[in-house]
């Protein structure tokens, strides 16, 4: 006698037609969502992969968006110092005029009074605020940096401090965000506010206007040489920036390769499953179908 | 030489013993899909031959006894098999509701939170007087905290709905052992008075399976194919014709349900069926992610702290804490993390105490690449704890997929020993039937012998 074989074939014939169900599922999830890891499951340690791409992307995006928030704030410090040199060469000018010889007193007055005006531009300089913070105060952002003083040899008054402060625009890159004032604006290599009221009183007085000159020209070349600083700090937020956006799309790679679906196997999938289905259906129907010996008998 | 009332009596015999046959095979087909139903042979015998003038005559036919055909061994199996199945496939449930709150693969979990909370203090670095942007750092603060806490109580309520899977679970034990016990009884007498118990173990053996799928089980024969069954832990749940009912017990430290034998708390040993995998998702799988985000949510928020306590506020005061101080030693930590000020100045930025620097900031930023979670990074702790989860479910599935496949591939051979097959049936349809026509005709042929006996001498009557 033959081995006699379980005469209940239905719970295999389902499970055929169940597991080619699932494998359908599986594929049309995968086509839905673009991905072949829908659960944690589905492969633990490229979902944990995942975690750590989705955090290095969204940290990457917060990178590029405070390169733009520090260059708006260099770009302002820069510009200030721009004009800031400007009104130095406009002091050397009159400085040059009121060292001709040949000048009256009241020319000289007038040129002093020009030097003062250009005084009062460098406080307004020297006190530019980005978004209400103060560029040239070192860390002491909350109020102007600079004020008028009679008493002092420069005129003003620094009320900043000397820090510096830097903000991160890449992972381990960091950029320095300003140049106190007191570097900038009264640098013993250099002293602009000194050296403009240096020049008023000068050219006010009519002795050591060359003097005065020659100070107003050291503090144009000092602050020239202060300002690189914004120059190489922009310079460095462009290319963290090139650098940033090149990044974004290593991760958004990376997560393709982490978690992205390969369509063109998942459509093959998909078609593969929906033939085993329709095979396993069919057999299902013809088999539940087969005449038994009962249908045979008369 | 036998006589012809004992030839009709032998076939009529035949025909009661083919009746009782084709009887047996009508039941057959009747069950052919009754769940747990075994197919039942006749067993036939020759009746004891008489003695005739010193000669032995066959008499007959007899039925000896109706069969029930089953194995016990593969029952055993089944039910064994559907105790892991069952027990992985209720832990499964579980773990995939927990595994859907940190689907990170869809947006969900905490990583977006933990990455948004430090993003916020990068921003702040930029400008660290700027309130709108202190304010930014409060609301993502508060948004972590947020996070922790609902996934700590989504976790928590995955506890309690496991808790009460376990006292379902138990009343469902307590029903099937009772109903086991009874035909357990009905199974020992009928075997012991000689009748097939086979219709009771039947329904016994489809009761014991379902007991299978909700509690590890022993089977141990205990005579007149009565079995006495304990968990494998130990504990009595039927002893013959006895039921030994379970209990729950809320345990005053956690308030979730113990199982209580006869006054022995047996939670910690049962580790099979829907029970098994209730317990283990509730007392082992749901406490290891709670007690990694609790230990995350501690650590960070007392790193967090410490970092703003040593710096200066907005206000040119001494730092404060930012979280609400965890839990000491952490448990509870996730679930109860917040949110510690409101005042956005109090976020200690500067070093200094001068209100543009962003030195602390930077301390407090650096915390991302340090190891104060267990050794790791926050975002490497934290995509462990995926790691962890997405595992212990893939392992998991594989436990079930693996345990279906058996349990299809022994139900496959214990049908192959009990079930019915049809076109059997037909063929011994026919055969009987075909017996008892031609015991019918025998019994025909006689009567009619008889009438010519009784007829001889008659000159009416049949010459032959």
């Amino acid at each position: 006698m033959s081995v006699r074989l379980n005469p209940d074939i239905t719970p295999d014939l389902l499970a055929s037609i169940e597991q080619a169900q699932q494998n359908q599922q599986t594929a049309i999830q995968q086509m839905s969502t673009g991905r072949s890891v829908n659960n944690l499951s589905d492969n633990p340690a490229a979902a944990a992969g995942l975690v750590g791409n989705n955090a290095l992307s969204s940290e990457n995006d917060q990178f590029l968006t405070n390169v733009s928030d520090v260059q708006g704030k260099l770009q302002t410090a820069d510009s200030a110092l721009s004009n800031a040199t400007q009104l130095l060469t406009t002091a050397i000018t009159v400085g040059t005029q009121g060292a001709n010889g040949t000048l009256s007193d009241s020319d000289r007055q007038a040129l002093a009074q020009q030097v003062q005006g250009l005084q009062q531009q460098m406080l307004g300089l020297a006190n530019t605020a980005y978004e209400g913070v103060y560029v040239f105060g070192g860390t002491n952002v909350s109020a102007p940096p600079f004020a008028q003083d009679a008493s002092s040899s420069s005129g003003v008054q620094y009320n900043g401090n000397s820090h510096v402060t830097s903000v991160q625009i890449a992972e381990g890159t960091s950029v320095q965000t300003n140049v106190a004032g007191s570097q900038l604006f009264l640098n013993s290599g250099g002293n602009v506010f000194s050296a403009l009221n240096d020049l008023a009183n000068a050219l006010t007085s009519g002795n050591g206007i060359a003097a005065a000159n020659t100070e107003v020209q050291q503090a144009f070349s000092q602050l020239t040489t202060q300002r690189i600083t914004y120059g190489n700090g922009l310079s460095q937020l462009q290319s963290s920036q090139n650098f940033l956006n090149q990044e974004q799309v290593n991760l958004s790679t990376q997560q393709n390769q982490l978690v992205g679906a390969n369509l063109t196997a998942v459509v093959a999938n998909e078609s593969q499953a929906q033939v085993d289905l329709q095979a396993a259906l069919s057999a299902t129907g013809q088999v539940l179908n087969l005449p038994n010996l009962l249908t045979y008998l008369k | 030489m036998g006589t012809l009332g004992a030839s009709l009596n032998i076939a009529v015999g035949a025909m009661l013993t083919d009746q009782a046959a084709l009887s047996t095979t009508s039941n057959n087909i009747a069950n052919a899909n009754t769940p747990g139903y075994s197919r039942q042979t006749v067993d036939l015998a020759e009746v004891s031959p008489v003695e005739y003038g010193g000669l032995l005559v066959g008499n007959g036919v007899q039925l000896q006894q109706v069969v029930s055909q089953r194995s016990s061994l593969l029952q055993t199996q089944l039910d064994q098999e559907t105790q892991q199945q069952s027990k992985y496939n209720s832990y499964l449930g579980s773990m995939q509701q927990v595994q859907t709150l940190f689907n990170e693969t869809s947006g969900t979990g905490l990583q977006s939170s933990l990455s948004g909370f430090f993003n916020s203090l990068q921003q702040l670095s930029t400008s660290p007087s700027d309130t709108s942007l202190r304010a930014g750092v409060l609301s993502a603060a508060q948004n972590l905290a947020q996070g922790f806490s609902s996934t700590a109580a989504n976790l928590v309520s995955q506890q309690r709905s496991a808790d009460m899977s376990v006292t379902q679970s138990v009343g469902q034990i307590n029903s099937l052992t009772a109903q086991i016990a009874q035909l357990n009884g009905e199974v020992s007498t009928a075997t012991s008075t000689g009748q097939n118990p086979g219709p009771f173990q039947d329904q016994r053996d489809e009761l014991i399976n379902q007991l299978s799928g909700l509690v590890d089980l022993s089977e141990i024969p205990a005579g007149n194919n009565s079995l006495t069954l304990t968990t494998t832990g130990g504990a009595n749940l039927v002893v013959g014709n006895q039921s030994f009912q379970l209990a729950t017990q809320a345990d005053p430290s956690t308030g979730f349900q113990q199982v209580v034998s006869q006054g022995t708390n047996i939670t910690s040993s049962i580790n099979g069926g829907a029970l098994g995998g209730a317990i283990e998702a509730r007392d082992t799988g749901i406490p290891a992610v709670l007690s990694s985000l609790d230990s995350l949510a501690s650590n960070l928020e007392n790193a967090v702290n410490s970092v703003n306590q040593a710096g200066t506020d907005l206000n040119g005061a001494p730092g404060g804490n930012i979280f609400t101080t965890p839990p000491a030693g952490g448990t509870g930590a996730a679930l109860q993390m917040s949110v510690a000020i409101s005042d956005p100045a109090k976020i200690a930025a500067s070093l200094d105490g001068s209100t543009g620097d962003n030195s602390n900031l930077t301390a407090m930023l650096n915390l991302q690449n340090q190891n104060i979670v267990g050794g790791q990074t926050p975002l490497n702790a934290y995509a462990n704890l995926v790691f962890q989860i997405g595992n212990t479910v893939s392992a998991a599935q594989s436990e079930v997929s693996g345990s279906q496949a058996l349990v299809q591939q022994i139900q496959n051979q214990i049908g192959s020993v009990s079930g019915v097959n049809i076109n059997e049936e037909a063929a011994n349809l026919i055969q009987y039937q075909q017996a008892y026509e031609a015991a019918a005709q025998v019994a025909g042929v006689i009567n009619s012998l008889t009438s010519t006996a009784i007829n001889l001498g008659h000159s009416s009557g049949s010459t032959g």
